[in-house]
């Protein structure tokens, strides 16, 4: 028994010693991503055990004391009218922004990798609004869309229309859609990378082959880059889904007010959860959204990365490569 | 003519292929007007922000609408940033957008070199949960994370945003990785045999090697602070709080109602900073990216 022992901790010794060569051991390792490492237990795995146990109870958030209620809040989700709306708004909006982004953007690099006039400056100009910060969009296109000084009524007014009030009603969730489509140029920068690392001669083979320009992208360029399509996919979704603050800055109130007076049709996933928090205080069933919400965008995930096979992101990794354990 | 540099290969090397460059090449004149006129579109609403910042209260409300406002009202700028304390909320941003972004870049590069370069127990489970982290809606944590820092008495303080710098951020640490792990092996094993420790091959190697990386994760994570809405919304007051809260409710007159033009004004200058850093680092920006973007 002990003779076994003995042996194993100097096999454990060996393996040690010879994974130490080049790599360093465990220690090396855990002291340099230990910030990133205690960061996630203590600010997200944290929190989000926190919201868990909230979503268990019927905290309003300010009662001192409050009681275990068990799924009662999930089955009260579930069961929500408002809550399968503010859902279906949200998915309209993924439908509505995500095959545009996905489509424009892989459009927009694919034009500027060609070779054109004025090429760094046209980048820059289409990556513009993808940089400007989402409080100054939402603000610039509120006061684009505004009823009676906006540009968007001014020019209707040209053709004899009549001031639309686009801020209230349904046409608000028109605007939400302006403005996030705004930084279509968001993934143009990682897109050209891509591009650009499409090895020429596939380019050349295939038109050896004869094959015109859109059968080239169709066999070559589109499945060399669609690692990266991938990724912006997700991200993207995953952005859209979370939107909350552009909705909120349409609001047509101002401060504490704005959350609650933001127009129904702008009343997506997001809003729904942080109005039921702090101007409802239903904390618990708040709490039970966010997890909710929380596990179908796991879900979502996990499903697009089997669905898409092996997915690519990490192909790199010289301290793994030929020592495959 | 058919020889022209429109093959990749050629534009580079050797001596036979000078004179191609004389031949002006063949510019995609379709594809150039397409640009122009998107570029156009996406450029109209910024056009129309510094309309609307230089007009007069009755330009603005003139009907039919005012398009170029005549004289331009120069001194609305001023009085965007006397109107609410703009001055002293942009300390606030450039303090914590400079903290905050000055500790993620370097957490996310110490811990993406982890990753990249060295070994340990549990690291695929660990890359893996990484992965994840990058994919979970900030705002998801965000909020439970702030009724926790409302019972420690962090609420109110700028100690969230030290905490959330010293974490580093997801995708920064995978941008670091990426650009790490593609660097030769060679680099640390002279290092390594000469007896040098990792903190100093990290310092003296690889850091003075990523500078791309480094300026992107900062202006990146910069503007990500500089951008951030709903974190100072939540956790700072109105004293504190950063331009970018400051902004969207400061410009309002007694009855309550926005002011349009110095709302504008304001805007743009809180969006400057933004672009004005955008612009300076665009190259090794795009060159952070393509070194070790999502590929």
């Amino acid at each position: 028994m002990s003779a076994h022992v003995g042996t194993q901790s100097l096999v454990g010794d060996a393996r040690r010693r010879r994974r130490r060569g080049v790599n360093g051991g465990s220690g090396a390792f855990y002291a340099f991503i230990s910030p990133w490492l205690i960061g996630t237990v203590l600010l997200t795995l944290f929190p989000l055990g926190y919201a868990l146990w909230i979503s268990f109870t019927n905290w309003d958030g300010i009662s001192p004391s409050q009681n275990w209620i068990g799924l009662e809040n999930y089955a009260d989700a579930l069961a929500e009218p408002q809550m399968w709306a503010s859902l279906q708004r949200t998915g309209l909006l993924a439908i509505a922004i995500v095959p545009v982004t996905i489509c424009g953007g892989l459009g927009l690099a694919l034009l500027l990798n060609e070779k054109v006039h004025w090429r760094s400056g046209l980048r820059m100009l289409v990556y513009l609004p993808a940089i400007v910060p989402p409080v100054a969009a939402t603000l610039t296109w509120k006061l684009l869309f505004d009823r009676d000084s906006g540009a968007i009524n001014g020019f209707l007014a040209i053709f004899g229309a009549d001031a639309v009030s686009w801020m209230t009603g349904n046409t608000v969730f028109i605007v939400l859609i302006v403005v996030m489509l705004w930084g279509i140029g968001a993934g143009v920068l990682i897109n050209l990378a891509a591009l650009q690392d499409v090895p020429a001669e596939l380019h050349e083979a295939a038109r050896l082959d004869g094959a015109n320009a859109f059968a080239a992208f169709w066999h070559v360029t589109l499945p060399s880059i669609s690692p990266v399509l991938l990724f912006q996919v997700i991200t993207t979704t995953i952005g859209v889904l979370q939107t909350f603050v552009p909705a909120l800055l349409l609001s047509p109130a101002n401060g504490a007010a704005a959350i609650t007076a933001v127009p129904e049709a702008n009343r997506i996933f997001m809003v729904d959860v942080y109005a039921q928090y702090f101007a409802y205080s239903r904390y618990g069933y708040a709490s039970a959204m966010l997890w909710l919400f929380f596990l179908a965008i796991l879900v979502v995930t996990v499903i697009t990365f089997k669905v898409s096979g092996r997915t690519v992101f990490y192909a790199v990794d010289p301290s793994e490569e030929g020592k495959k354990k | 003519m058919t020889l022209t540099a429109h093959r990749k290969g050629t534009d580079s090397g050797a001596p036979s292929e000078i004179p191609i460059r004389h031949i002006p090449e063949r510019k995609n004149r379709v594809a150039f007007v397409i640009l122009l006129v998107v570029c156009a579109i996406l450029f109209l609403p910024v056009l129309w922000l510094f309309l609307t910042s230089l007009k007069s209260p009755q330009q603005l409300a003139s009907d039919p609408i005012t398009w170029i406002p005549t004289p331009p009202q120069v001194q609305n700028f001023i009085e965007a940033t006397t109107a609410l304390p703009f001055w002293a909320y942009a300390a606030n941003s450039l303090f914590l957008s400079t903290v905050c972004g000055a500790l993620t870049t370097i957490s996310s590069a110490l811990v993406g070199y982890g990753f990249a370069r060295l070994n340990g127990r549990g690291k695929k489970v660990l890359f893996g949960i990484l992965i994840a982290m990058m994919m979970t809606p900030p705002i998801i944590t965000l909020i439970p994370t702030y009724l926790l820092f409302a019972k420690i008495g962090l609420v109110g303080t700028y100690w969230p945003w030290v905490l959330w710098g010293i974490a580093g951020a997801p995708y920064l640490i995978f941008l670091y990785r990426q650009f790490f792990a593609q660097l030769p092996r060679e680099l640390e094993e002279a290092a390594i045999l000469d007896g040098c420790g990792r903190l100093r091959i990290f310092v003296q190697i690889f850091l003075p090697l990523s500078k791309p990386v480094i300026i992107t994760a900062f202006v990146l994570s910069f503007n990500g602070v500089w951008g951030d809405f709903i974190a100072p919304q939540l956790l700072l007051n109105q004293d504190n709080t950063t331009l970018a809260v400051a902004i969207t409710s400061g410009y309002v007159n007694k009855a309550g109602f926005p002011v349009n033009n110095l709302l504008a004004a304001g805007a743009i200058l809180y969006v400057i900073p933004v672009l004005i850093m955008f612009f300076f680092v665009q190259r090794s920006y795009v060159r952070g990216f393509a070194t070790s973007g999502m590929k």
